[in-house]
């Protein structure tokens, strides 16, 4: 598992890789937090190489684009998500709710 | 395939070769990729239910056995911790706008969503199981 976050000038592009479960979800909260903690409330996580995205994984997105849309009107955006991980987030109702883009470059230009 | 076991310790650490686990018996029973993937994602939420709550920190024991049955691949999830009660999970609300949601109850929706059956039992002998059963699509 791999969290590589950018600043950029409109939002932070935060790059995940490999596996996010119980175990890991905790990383990838410290990561967005971090971001809140800056003033950053723009966030785009860019999906491609995620392998596994659980509940507790899902449980941190939902918090941080609440607390993104709460504190600072922003929110989070996602980029390049797998098809098996689209699947997950659409069984939970996520996807018409959480704005998805192809790639990253088009997430980001997004804000 | 035989049936085979995986004994290891409350943690989550070991969640990762869990998976792993579950998948290689997955394949071996003939499902496709999007089987292995929905059956092991069912089986990581039942695990992590073990680890969490069941064993709430404390040290523990988890095993996971799995097995070939007719056209199905059934993956059960034991451990000796607390009781489960699945009734006493709220059901999330799937349609809810996001500022809105409650985030709990999401590890026993997808165990119900991404497998065909779902059974829990507790025995204080035999420990709380939690079987999962996912049918082979593919013909061969």
């Amino acid at each position: 598992m791999k969290i590589e976050t950018t600043h950029l000038k409109r939002c932070d592009l935060v790059a995940l890789e490999g596996r996010f479960d119980s175990n890991t979800a905790p990383d990838l909260e410290k990561v967005l937090r971090d971001s809140m903690d800056e003033g950053v409330y723009q966030i785009v996580l860019d999906m491609e190489s995620v392998e596994f995205f659980g509940s507790a994984a899902i449980r941190v997105l939902i918090m941080a684009y609440k607390e993104c849309r709460a504190r600072g009107r922003g929110d989070v955006r996602l980029a390049a998500v797998p098809d098996r991980i689209a699947q997950v987030l659409d069984l939970v109702g996520i996807l018409p709710l959480i704005e998805t883009f192809p790639d990253k470059t088009t997430a980001v230009g997004s804000y | 395939m035989r049936p085979y076991e995986l004994c290891v310790e409350s943690s989550l650490s070991h969640l990762a070769a869990i998976a792993e686990f579950v998948a290689d018996g997955a394949r071996q029973a003939g499902l496709s990729e999007e089987e292995v993937f929905a059956v092991q994602m069912a089986a990581d939420e039942a695990c992590t239910n073990s680890i969490e709550h069941a064993y709430g920190g404390q040290e523990g024991e988890v095993r996971i056995c799995c097995w070939a049955e007719g056209n199905e691949y059934v993956v059960r999830i034991t451990d000796f911790g607390r009781p489960f009660d699945p009734d006493s999970v709220p059901i999330p609300d799937t349609k809810a706008p996001l500022t809105e949601r409650n985030i709990g109850g999401l590890g026993l929706f997808f165990m119900r969503e991404l497998v065909d059956q779902v059974d829990f039992a507790s025995d204080p002998i035999q420990g709380n199981q939690v079987t999962l059963r996912k049918r082979r699509h593919a013909e061969f």
